[in-house]
């Protein structure tokens, strides 16, 4: 059974320049003493193509962590445009936030980003090369997609065991690579790609 | 009878494989299989019961779902006493739930809101020895234990006051064991497997009594479950899958020499779940038609893979309804409602039926007084058996009702401390933290969060704890130390406020002049005739001098209910002819007590008559070399106790008390003996002296001195006390004969003919309002700050003076003092 379960996560400063940096706030609670720390991340997923545009925004342990409800703010700077492709810059994206105990992910909370230019005009006619000093970034805080999965919470040797138990086909959380054509505005039309039991496996 | 299928209560179309209704008859839980992991939910049952509510879409359906077991759900049971609902699956665990009561998430994160758990049900242990699927699971009566068996062949005695102890594994089952049921009585727990056999265990010595092999020959281990059950009555076992003659059967095991005569005939596939009604009924009695006095009954339903359900009534030959094709699948569980008047029924198709009797269909329900004294004129009292009414005023007979007491008083003072932490949280969730807004604390979070630097130069954030957790309260804060009984503590305070009541006694020096118009002190604590001291007052006076039980002694600080129910959980039903234990003595000591004691006369019994004592009515053959063993094993407990006894406490007070008996033996080991004539308790009474001196100490030198009827004053005769404490000197004058005086270091005390208890300081200032005893002063005595008085009557009070309270509140000692002793060591545990 989880020894964390995440209450909620506050997406703070949103909407906001593409420059500022990822700010949530994020409340947990652990129903025993955890001995070693959490490990956040946040993840930047920088094209919807491929993996390889992933950006690790930042990791940070957290602890010591006793049992009670705790929270914190995790901030996270921007993504590097550069490693952004163009095509991608604009439009939806994803943006998540991952938790690991002993290196096994158990609880991956995923965000939709809608990246757009607030000016009529460039949203009109955008630039060939985009212009992140213009952009925007809006996360969809309403509908995060959380998805959980099983570790272990104890000693180290039934680790493997544990891994071993997971059904692969959630091991990698969310399917992006699905993830259709860009440009489209409406991200409430992607959850059902999303892993439908994700509610499920709490 | 009606029928109903609430199709709102599925699993999403996967298998149900176990359904339990909780005993306050609010909610039922079901066990199965999820999406991709076991699954438990608990339903609102009034949705169930009452269209309207079906309807209503306010009241909710579902309360909670926990999806944590890993595999496969295959049993959820409710604990007696409701709090604790237990969950067995095949990840191999058992996962112990209790509602967390503080304000919540009213919503999972992440899920939308037809998701939300409307009560929060909180893992507080997890219970891990099997090394296969836990099939079933079962709490014990009272909750003491809960057990478990699997599909490695095992059963596992869990103790269920300290998770995730472990008290046995039943080892001795060659096969998948499917099935349990506690014998209502707590005497044993009966299972059944796939080996072709049901075995019953004993739970004295969690040895197996009896194997039963025959019914089962014909059997094919091709149910998936096997849930057997045990009559409330407890006079019959009923098995799951059988077969006679070819035929598929439930088994009819008489508990009385465990034949097998009996059996439910006609389901047509495996039977797969037997469950006895909890209650037990009598013919309804029609208006107009003679009262015949008819025998009492137990109804039973039967589930079976034929996908049928069959009712029967053990007073019937036919089955009272039986429903076809009520699922497209087997059934896999049943469960009663409390009252005895509604099943829930679920299937391994998803699917759950509820099926509603009329009090004309079943017999009118005996209530639970009625068939605690069913049990009783069977069994004997025994702790299982009794109803919770009983056993707050029920005379211990036994240490394992002493310590179901305790355990009791310590889970209400353990509720009340947990709801306080709660509320406490609660607020501090919602509201505040140190003083600071919730608000006010997200503002500044990232400002005021630490964050460090690893050794390799990570960042490291200590987040901030918002809120406490109750962890469950399977804590160690159990038992761990019982200083007093609640109900001690309880009475204390209350003999405490009734004392300040009282008015205070003339012959305080400055009312002195108004001695005259002294009234008697009338005393909450008034006077209680001395033959009446066995009721309610003497199971707390077992509880506190512990010289009864034996086992509470050894450990006094620690319950485990390991040989919890053993010889003395049914102490008549067990007769040791020839070899009597002293432990069993001593249990059927009290009860003879009580049994005699308005009668005041008690007839000589020797030691040999009283053990093996034939109240009997369920005569047992025991295995000689068990009951051997058994005994070994208390009467070493015995002798443990003897020698730990006098140098347990350096502190201990020895105090001689003379009975009036004309045999007056000698010798503390005479004490549990009961093979001189016991006698109605008279103590003697100090005479009064014209004059006495009391020396309290030497190093510093204190003394006191009495003087009875100095002087008279407008008819009233005055007595003088007088105390010197290194040379310094003080005097007060009372109003009637001191009798007998006592005195520390910190305390002088005295009393008088007219019953009342005067206490003073060592500076001669009345420390408590005289307090009026409820018989002649028969013993006082003085240490520290405490003081003891031992009445003619047998009732022991001792006050702290210091602290202004009772310690012990006119605790009768006839329970220890009836035999023939001399002597009394009391100790001082306090």
């Amino acid at each position: 059974m989880a020894k964390v379960s995440v209450l909620n996560v506050a997406v703070l400063e949103n909407p906001s320049p593409f420059h500022n940096p990822f700010r949530f706030e994020i409340s947990f609670e652990c129903s025993e003493a955890l001995t070693d720390d959490l490990e956040w991340k946040i993840i930047y997923v920088g094209s919807a193509e491929s993996e390889e545009f992933d950006q690790i925004l930042d990791s940070v342990l957290v602890g010591p962590v006793p049992a009670g409800r705790h929270m914190f703010v995790f901030q996270a700077d921007a993504p590097n445009p550069s490693l952004i492709p163009e095509t991608d810059a604009v439009g939806v994206t994803v943006v998540l936030i991952t938790c690991t105990y002993h290196g096994q992910e158990f609880i991956r909370v995923g965000y939709y980003v809608n990246n757009e230019y607030p000016n009529p005009e460039l949203r009109e006619n955008p630039p060939l090369k985009p212009d992140f000093s213009q952009l925007q970034r809006n996360i969809l805080a309403s509908n995060p997609r959380v998805t959980r999965f099983h570790i272990n919470w104890d000693n180290q040797e039934d680790r493997l065991e544990a891994i071993e138990n997971q059904d692969p086909a959630l091991d990698y959380g969310l399917p992006l690579s699905y993830t259709p054509a860009k440009g489209l505005a409406l991200p409430g039309c992607i959850p059902s790609l999303l892993p439908e039991n994700s509610m499920d496996c709490i | 009878m009606k029928l109903l299928k609430p199709t709102w209560v599925n699993h999403n179309g996967k298998p149900i494989f176990s359904v339990d209704i909780h005993p306050d008859g609010t909610k039922f839980a079901t066990g199965g299989q999820g999406q991709d992991s076991g699954k438990v939910v608990i339903w609102n049952m009034s949705p169930v019961l009452q269209e309207d509510d079906e309807k209503d879409e306010n009241i909710p359906k579902m309360l909670c779902q926990m999806d944590n077991h890993l595999a496969c759900v295959n049993c959820v049971r409710w604990s007696n006493s409701g709090m604790y609902l237990a969950s067995g699956g095949d990840d191999k665990l058992i996962m112990v739930w209790k509602r967390a009561t503080y304000i919540g998430p009213s919503t999972v994160f992440g899920s939308s809101g037809k998701l939300a758990n409307v009560e929060q049900w909180r893992c507080v242990s997890i219970l891990r020895s099997h090394s296969g699927d836990v099939m079933d699971v079962a709490w014990s009566p009272h909750d003491a234990w809960l057990a478990s068996c699997s599909v490695d062949n095992t059963v596992v005695i869990w103790n269920a006051v300290k998770f995730p102890e472990i008290l046995a594994t039943l080892r001795g089952h060659s096969g998948l064991v499917k099935g349990l049921t506690w014998d209502p009585v707590g005497k044993y727990i009966a299972s059944q497997a796939d080996d072709r056999s049901l075995k019953v265990w004993r739970t004295l010595d969690w040895q197996l009594e009896t194997s039963i092999t025959k019914p089962f020959d014909e059997c094919g281990g091709t149910t998936h479950v096997l849930r057997l059950s045990w009559s409330p009555d407890g006079h019959y076992l009923v098995s799951a899958h059988a077969m006679n003659n070819s035929g598929p059967t439930a088994q009819i095991i008489e508990r009385e020499g465990w034949k097998t005569n009996m059996d439910f005939v006609g389901h047509r596939k495996a039977v797969t779940v037997v469950k006895f009604n909890p209650k037990i009924f009598k013919k309804k009695q029609k208006n107009g038609s003679s009262a015949k006095p008819s025998c009492p009954y137990c109804c039973c339903a039967v589930g079976s893979k034929d996908r049928s359900l069959s009712v029967w009534l053990t007073c019937l030959k036919r089955p009272l309804v039986v429903i076809h094709e009520l699922f497209d699948k087997s059934i896999m569980d049943i469960s009663w409602t409390l009252n005895g008047l509604g099943i829930l029924v679920c299937s391994m198709d998803g699917s759950v039926a509820f099926l509603d009797f009329s009090q004309d269909e079943l017999g009118d329900p005996l209530s639970e007084e009625e068939k605690s004294r069913i049990h009783q004129s069977t069994y004997g009292k025994s702790l299982a058996i009794m109803t919770e009414a009983q056993l707050s005023t029920a005379v211990i007979e036994n240490p394992e009702m002493l310590k179901y007491q305790r355990r009791q008083q310590q889970q209400q003072l353990d509720q009340k401390g947990a709801t306080a932490r709660e509320t406490a949280s609660a607020s501090s969730v919602t509201g505040v933290v140190n003083g600071e807004s919730l608000e006010d604390i997200r503002k500044n979070l990232l400002k005021k969060q630490v964050e460090t630097r690893t050794a390799d130069g990570r960042r490291r954030i200590t987040p901030l704890c918002i809120a406490q957790l109750d962890t469950g309260d399977f804590s160690t804060a159990f038992f761990n130390s019982i200083p007093l009984s609640g109900s001690l503590a309880g009475t204390m305070l209350s003999s405490h406020s009734s004392q300040q009541l009282l008015p205070l006694d003339s012959s305080t020096p400055n009312s002195f002049g108004a001695s005259k118009s002294c009234t008697e002190p009338v005393a909450a604590t008034s006077a209680r005739p001395a033959g009446e001291s066995i009721s309610k007052d003497s199971m707390i006076a077992t509880s506190t001098p512990a010289a009864l039980s034996p086992s509470v002694l050894t450990t006094p600080s620690k319950i485990e209910p390991m040989k919890a129910f053993d010889s003395r959980f049914t102490e008549r039903s067990k007769a040791t002819p020839g070899a009597p234990s002293l432990t069993s003595v001593t249990s059927t000591a009290v009860e003879r007590l009580k049994d005699h004691n308005l009668v005041k006369e008690m007839r000589p019994r020797d030691l040999l008559e009283s053990s093996s004592d034939s109240d009997e009515k369920v005569p047992l053959a025991k295995p000689s070399s068990l009951s051997k063993r058994k005994l070994e094993l208390e009467v070493e407990t015995v002798e443990k106790k003897k020698k730990g006894r006098p140098r347990k406490d350096s502190r201990l007070l020895p105090m001689s008390l003379s009975v009036q008996s004309p045999a007056a033996l000698t010798a503390e080991k005479e004490a549990m003996c009961l093979s001189a004539p016991a006698l109605a308790l008279k103590l003697p009474i100090p005479g009064p002296q014209r004059a006495f001196t009391l020396q309290v100490s030497s190093d510093p030198s204190m003394y006191i001195e009495v003087e009875n009827e100095v002087t008279a004053v407008g008819g009233v005769k005055l007595s003088r006390l007088k105390c010197n404490r290194e040379g310094k000197e003080w005097e007060t004058v009372l109003t009637s004969r001191i009798l007998t005086a006592a005195g520390s270091c910190d305390v002088v005390c005295v009393a008088c003919e007219k019953r009342t208890l005067s206490v003073f300081s060592t500076c001669g200032r009345r420390l408590l309002p005289p307090i009026l005893l409820p018989s002649p002063i028969s013993t006082l005595h003085c240490t520290g700050s405490y003081v003891m008085a031992l009445t003619a009557a047998a009732t022991l009070s001792v006050w702290d003076v210091h602290r202004q309270v009772v310690v012990v509140k006119e605790e009768s000692l006839h329970s220890i003092l009836a035999g023939n002793l001399a002597a009394v060591t009391f100790p001082f545990w306090v």
